[in-house]
């Protein structure tokens, strides 16, 4: 192992450990590795965004300037010099432009993310669960597959439910109704399941991530 | 009335992108134009965002604010990146070693620092919230899915108790599904009132 790999491998190790230290309750090494989290990112993002962004999209094309490629990337460019007038007059009144472009592109953006990407390939699911052919095989009722698809199509409701009902209760204290509480019941159910099982999931990694960090310790002493 | 001007230009440019997006047949070349459009603008947010967080730190440092040190261990960080970077070049090997030797160490210790946290975060739970029907399910589950996940048992060989397993590990599907729906439906809405100006209107 060459000398510069050995610092390498020392700066990693005294890094982590100033992460770990919050354990102990010191916060100022815990702060110096998290401070230097954020800067060391804060300072790649900065050059990735201007090498592989805004240089190449944005000044590049200016280049060609009587082609209409040149005039159309000065609309960017305008609305990039308006944003970063914000940093030196934040109340100023031509900032709200490129933050409505950006809000505006963004929501459209949502809107057909979310209904082709979620919405709809979700609610497919449910009404395919209710397709005739998994009913039934050999032209006897599928049982396992009728009660899936209701369980399923039941728990969806339920859970969509928790939120309305629970916003509900909090605008009328006095309102309860057993069979709408059974109901939030039903659906905090699976909500509790699900985050059981994304808390199990996030646990193992970060319980894997604890004992690589471990092991990365165990080879470090092994070098002497 | 000073809010007017942004909420018509987020409409017009919202409207416009939905309808690029509907008719992509004939408006196809327009569509990756505005999307380029938008890349741009949101890099240059992004970068005035991060201009924003180091001018405040500089700030700090200059007032001599409490906590300071961390001001300037920010601030050394990210102009030594970002100088090193310009200089070396963003493919440089030794510079994109040196880059992972810092952060790669960091995001590791974080994930077991989480392991950690999240392990008394569970106990906590109970301790806040209480026995109730959520918190005892949420228990169970992870009790359940960590015994799972472990794979000391092996049940392949049991035909009857693969099939209850196999089902018990499709349970969360069932809430995961429900609450992806809740909240593409509550983004939908939200993306529709940024569209129709509600958003501002109702501040």
């Amino acid at each position: 192992m060459s000398t510069v790999d050995l610092l390498l491998l020392l700066a990693g190790l005294v890094l982590s450990l100033m992460v770990f230290s919050y354990l102990l309750g010191d916060t100022l090494l815990f702060g110096i590795a998290m401070y230097t989290l954020v800067g060391v990112s804060a300072g790649f993002t900065v050059l990735v965004l201007l090498q592989k962004v805004i240089l190449p999209m944005a000044i590049s094309p200016l280049s060609a300037f009587p082609q209409t490629s040149a005039f159309l990337a000065l609309v960017p460019l305008l609305l990039s010099v308006l944003l970063i007038w914000m940093l030196f007059k934040k109340t100023s009144r031509v900032s709200g432009i490129p933050l409505g472009f950006l809000g505006g592109v963004t929501a459209a953006a949502l809107i057909i993310g979310v209904t082709r990407g979620t919405l709809v390939p979700q609610l497919l699911s449910i009404v395919n669960a209710f397709d005739p052919n998994k009913m039934t095989s050999a032209g006897l009722p599928n049982w396992t597959g009728i009660f899936e698809a209701f369980m399923m199509l039941a728990g969806v409701v339920a859970v969509l439910f928790v939120f309305h009902h629970q916003k509900v209760k909090k605008q009328k204290d006095a309102f309860s109704n057993s069979w709408l509480d059974g109901l939030t019941g039903f659906g905090q159910v699976f909500i509790g399941i699900t985050f059981g099982a994304i808390f199990v999931g996030l646990f193992s990694t970060g319980l894997v991530a604890l004992i690589a960090y471990i092991q990365y310790l165990v080879d470090f002493a092994g070098l002497w | 009335m000073k809010q007017r001007t942004p909420v018509i230009v987020a409409a017009i440019s919202g409207f416009i992108l939905l309808a690029a997006f509907l008719f992509q047949e004939f408006t196809a070349p327009y569509l990756g134009l505005v999307l380029n459009w938008a890349i741009i603008v949101s890099s240059v947010a992004l970068l005035v965002a991060i201009a924003s967080l180091v001018v405040t730190h500089i700030r700090f440092i200059v007032i001599g604010r409490k906590g300071f040190l961390y001001s300037i261990v920010l601030v050394v960080s990210f102009l030594a990146t970002l100088i090193l970077g310009w200089y070396l070049g963003l493919d440089d090997p030794d510079y994109l070693e040196g880059i992972r030797t810092v952060l790669v160490p960091l995001e590791n210790a974080l994930m077991g620092l989480i392991a950690l946290i999240l392990m008394s975060g569970a106990v906590k739970i109970f301790r806040v919230r209480g026995w109730s029907i959520l918190t005892v399910s949420f228990g169970l589950s992870a009790l359940l899915f960590l015994f799972l996940n472990l794979g000391f048992l092996r049940f392949d060989s049991i035909p009857g108790v693969n099939v209850i397993v196999s089902n018990l590990q499709r349970l969360p599907i069932i809430g995961a599904r429900g609450l992806l729906i809740g909240v593409a439906l509550g983004a939908l809405l939200m993306g529709l009132q940024v569209l129709f100006g509600q958003e501002v209107m109702r501040e």
